[in-house]
C-alpha cells in the first residue's frame, strides 16, 4: 500500500507527464526520464522485450534522444504542425518496487487531431505501465510501456509522443 | 453493365499512362482499383510469406492476397499450400489464428474439418451430407512456387513460370540471402502493419524514389549520422547511387557506389562484428565475401508487393483505393552470432513502421499527395531523368539516384499487365480494329 501522499505524487506525475506530450513539450517531457529509460510499444499483446520479435518502438534512453532530437529540428514532417492532443488517464494503481521506486498501471484513451495530414480524429486506448523514481525530490520516470489495444494493427502513423 | 471477367475493359490505360506522365485517377478510381485486384493481385504472382516463418509440418500464416483472406500452410509432405481462407460449406473464416500449428482446421460454424491440403476429412451429421468429399474442399491458389525460401501464389492456372516474373530479378533476391553466411534469411521476428491512407501504389514507388529523401528526411539527417549521408544525401554530382529498372516491374535504388568500406552500409566499422566479416569471407571466398562486405543488402522492389527493403523485408497490401497497408519484419540471417541480428532488429524498429524516423514521413507526405489527387484529378509528371539513362549488358535500365528511372519501369510494367495480353498483342489489336 502507498500513502495518500505517494499517491498525490505518482498521479501528479502522470498528469505532467501526459500534458508534456500532449503538448508536444519534446525537451520537458524528455527531462522526465532517467538515463536507464525505457520506452517501449510492443507490437503483440503478451511480448517480451527480449524475444527477438519486433515491436512498434522500443527505445533505450539514446534512442529517445535521438526521436526527440528529431522532433526538435522543426522539420520532421509528420509531426509539423504537431498533431493536437489530449489523454484521458484512469484507473490508476500503484506498487511500490523499493523505497522510493514505484510500478504505476494505467489506463489512457489518447485522442489525436491530425491536423498535419487528413485532419482525422484518431483514438489510442492503451494499457500503460510506468515505473517512476523519486531523485533529489523529484519524481521521474525509468520505463514507460504503452500496451496499445491495436498493437497487432493496422497501426496509422504515430510520431508524437505516446 | 462490365463483364465481370474483364472488370479493366472500359478503363483506358493506354490513354492514363503516357512514358512520362501518369494520372492521378489510377491512384483513387475505384475501378482502377478493382480491377488491379483482379490483373496484378488475381492473375499474377504475389508473395506470401517465406519458409522460414512455417518450418514444420502444420505451421500455418494468415495472410491477404489483394483482399482475399487465404493462409499458407505447410503439409505433412512439406510442400507450402496457399489456400482461401472460407470454408467450403457457408463461407466462415476456417484460420483464425495469425499463426500456428494445427493437424487439421476445423470450422468453428458446423464443424466441417479440412486437412492441411485444404482437402475436406469430416462432416459431422454426416447422413444429411449428400455431397461428395472431394468436391468439397477449401479452395487453394492454382499456383505455389517459391524462390530461395521466398514463397509466392498465383489464382491464376496459366500464369507464366515465377522464374518467368522474376527474371533477372532473381539476382536482387540472391543478393539479399547472401547477406548470410549460410545463405539463409529467417523471418521469425514478426511483423508491424502500418496503415497508410493512400493508395498501395505509391509504397512500390516511394521505396525506390531517390529524389526525396533530402526533403522528406532532413530531421532524419540532422538528428543521425547514417550511412544515408553518403548514399543519398550528397549533391547532384557527387551522389553516385543509382535508380534501376529490372523489367517486370522490378526496381532497385543501388546505394552499393556510394560505399567505400565494408559495413558502411550497416552504419558500423568493420571491426564491429568479426565473426560476420570472417564467416562470410570463408563462405563465399575472399572476393566476392568483401564484394558482399562492401556493397550491402540490396534495396528493391519485387513486383507487386515485395520490397527487399536491406535488412528488412516488406508486404505491400492494398485495401481500398486510398488505403495500403506496409508490414515489415526484420530480415534475420542464419549463420551469424546474435548480436548481429540484435542490430537488424534495432535498425528496423528504427527505419520501418508507425513509430520510425524515416516511415513515418514519408507516410504523411503519401497521405497529403492522396489528398490533392482527390477530385478530377490531374497528371504526375514521370520524365526526370529519361534522357540520361543507359540500359546496361544486362538490359537492365541504370539512372541517377534522384532519377525516375525505377518508376517509370514500374509503370511501363503495370500498363501491360492491366491492358491485358489481349491488348498488348498486336495481333490482337489489329483483330479488334
Ligand atoms: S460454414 Fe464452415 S462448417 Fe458451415
Ligand atoms: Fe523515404
Amino acid at each position: 500500500m502507498v500513502t495518500i501522499e505517494e499517491r498525490l505524487r505518482v498521479e501528479e506525475f502522470l498528469f505532467k507527464e501526459a500534458r508534456l506530450a500532449d503538448e508536444s513539450r519534446y525537451s520537458e517531457w524528455e527531462a522526465l526520464a532517467e538515463d536507464d529509460m525505457h520506452y517501449w510499444v510492443p507490437a503483440e499483446a503478451g511480448q517480451d522485450p527480449d524475444d527477438g520479435r519486433i515491436s512498434i518502438l522500443n527505445d533505450n534512453r539514446t534512442r529517445l534522444a535521438t526521436r526527440i532530437r528529431q522532433l526538435n529540428t522543426g522539420v520532421r514532417h509528420a509531426q509539423v504542425p504537431p498533431s493536437r492532443m489530449c489523454r484521458i488517464i484512469s484507473n490508476v494503481e500503484i506498487e511500490t518496487i523499493a523505497d522510493g521506486e514505484y510500478f504505476v498501471r494505467s489506463n489512457v484513451v489518447l485522442y489525436e487531431y491530425r491536423i498535419q495530414a487528413d485532419k482525422k480524429m484518431e483514438v489510442w486506448p492503451a494499457r500503460v505501465e510506468h515505473k517512476l523514481r523519486m531523485r533529489d525530490g523529484e519524481m521521474k520516470m525509468f520505463s514507460k510501456h504503452i500496451h496499445l489495444l491495436n498493437s497487432e494493427g493496422p497501426v496509422r502513423g504515430l510520431s508524437f509522443i505516446i | 453493365m462490365l463483364d465481370n471477367s474483364r472488370p479493366s475493359e472500359g478503363i483506358r490505360f493506354e490513354e492514363l499512362i503516357l512514358d512520362d506522365r501518369v494520372h492521378s485517377t489510377l491512384y483513387t478510381d475505384s475501378e482502377v482499383f478493382e480491377a488491379e485486384m483482379d490483373s496484378i493481385f488475381r492473375n499474377g504472382w504475389v508473395f506470401i510469406c517465406h519458409d522460414s516463418e512455417i518450418p514444420k509440418a502444420g505451421d500455418f500464416v494468415r495472410r491477404n492476397v489483394g483482399r482475399d483472406p487465404v493462409f499458407a500452410v505447410r503439409g505433412r509432405d512439406g510442400e507450402i499450400s496457399v489456400i482461401v481462407n472460407r470454408c467450403a460449406h457457408r463461407g466462415n473464416i476456417i484460420c483464425q489464428e495469425e499463426r500456428g500449428n494445427a493437424k487439421a482446421f476445423v470450422c468453428q460454424y458446423h464443424g466441417w474439418a479440412y486437412d492441411t491440403k485444404g482437402g475436406l476429412v469430416d462432416v459431422p451429421y454426416p447422413a444429411g451430407f449428400k455431397g461428395d468429399f472431394s468436391c468439397h474442399g477449401l479452395e487453394r491458389l492454382a499456383k505455389v512456387d517459391s524462390y530461395q525460401g521466398f514463397v509466392f501464389a498465383s489464382f491464376n492456372p496459366t500464369v507464366p513460370s515465377l522464374g518467368d516474373h522474376l527474371g533477372r530479378a532473381t539476382e536482387l533476391i540472391d543478393r539479399a540471402v547472401e547477406m548470410s553466411p549460410v545463405g539463409r534469411i529467417n523471418l521469425s521476428g514478426g511483423w508491424v502493419r502500418h496503415q497508410l491512407n493512400c493508395n498501395w501504389k505509391m509504397l512500390p514507388e516511394n521505396d525506390t524514389d531517390g529524389y526525396h529523401v533530402n526533403f522528406v528526411h532532413p530531421s532524419f539527417a540532422q538528428a543521425i549520422r547514417s550511412n544515408y549521408d553518403e548514399a543519398v544525401l550528397q549533391d547532384e554530382e557527387s551522389l553516385k547511387s543509382e535508380a534501376k529498372d529490372w523489367g517486370n516491374g522490378h526496381t532497385e535504388l543501388n546505394f552499393s557506389p556510394s560505399y567505400s568500406r565494408p559495413l558502411e552500409w550497416f552504419g558500423c566499422a568493420e571491426d564491429r562484428y568479426p565473426s560476420y566479416s570472417k564467416a562470410l569471407r570463408e563462405a563465399y571466398g575472399q572476393e566476392k565475401g568483401d564484394k558482399i562486405l562492401l556493397d550491402g543488402p540490396p534495396h528493391a522492389v519485387i513486383f507487386p508487393n515485395l520490397f527487399l527493403g536491406e535488412m528488412n523485408i516488406v508486404r505491400f497490401e492494398p485495401v481500398a483505393p486510398g488505403v495500403c497497408l506496409h508490414i515489415h519484419t526484420p530480415m534475420y540471417l542464419e549463420g551469424v552470432d546474435d548480436d548481429v541480428n540484435q542490430r537488424i532488429l534495432r535498425q528496423s524498429e528504427g527505419a520501418l513502421g508507425p513509430t520510425a524516423f524515416l516511415l513515418a514521413d514519408d507516410s504523411v507526405i503519401a497521405e497529403r499527395t492522396q489528398l490533392a489527387l482527390a477530385g478530377k484529378g490531374g497528371w504526375l509528371d514521370l520524365s526526370r531523368g529519361a534522357e540520361r539513362e543507359v540500359t546496361d549488358d544486362n538490359g537492365v535500365v541504370v539512372g541517377h539516384l534522384t532519377d525516375e528511372t525505377s518508376n517509370r519501369g514500374f509503370w511501363r510494367h503495370y500498363k501491360q499487365v492491366m491492358q491485358g495480353p489481349d491488348q498488348s498483342s498486336p495481333t490482337a489489336a489489329a483483330a479488334a480494329a
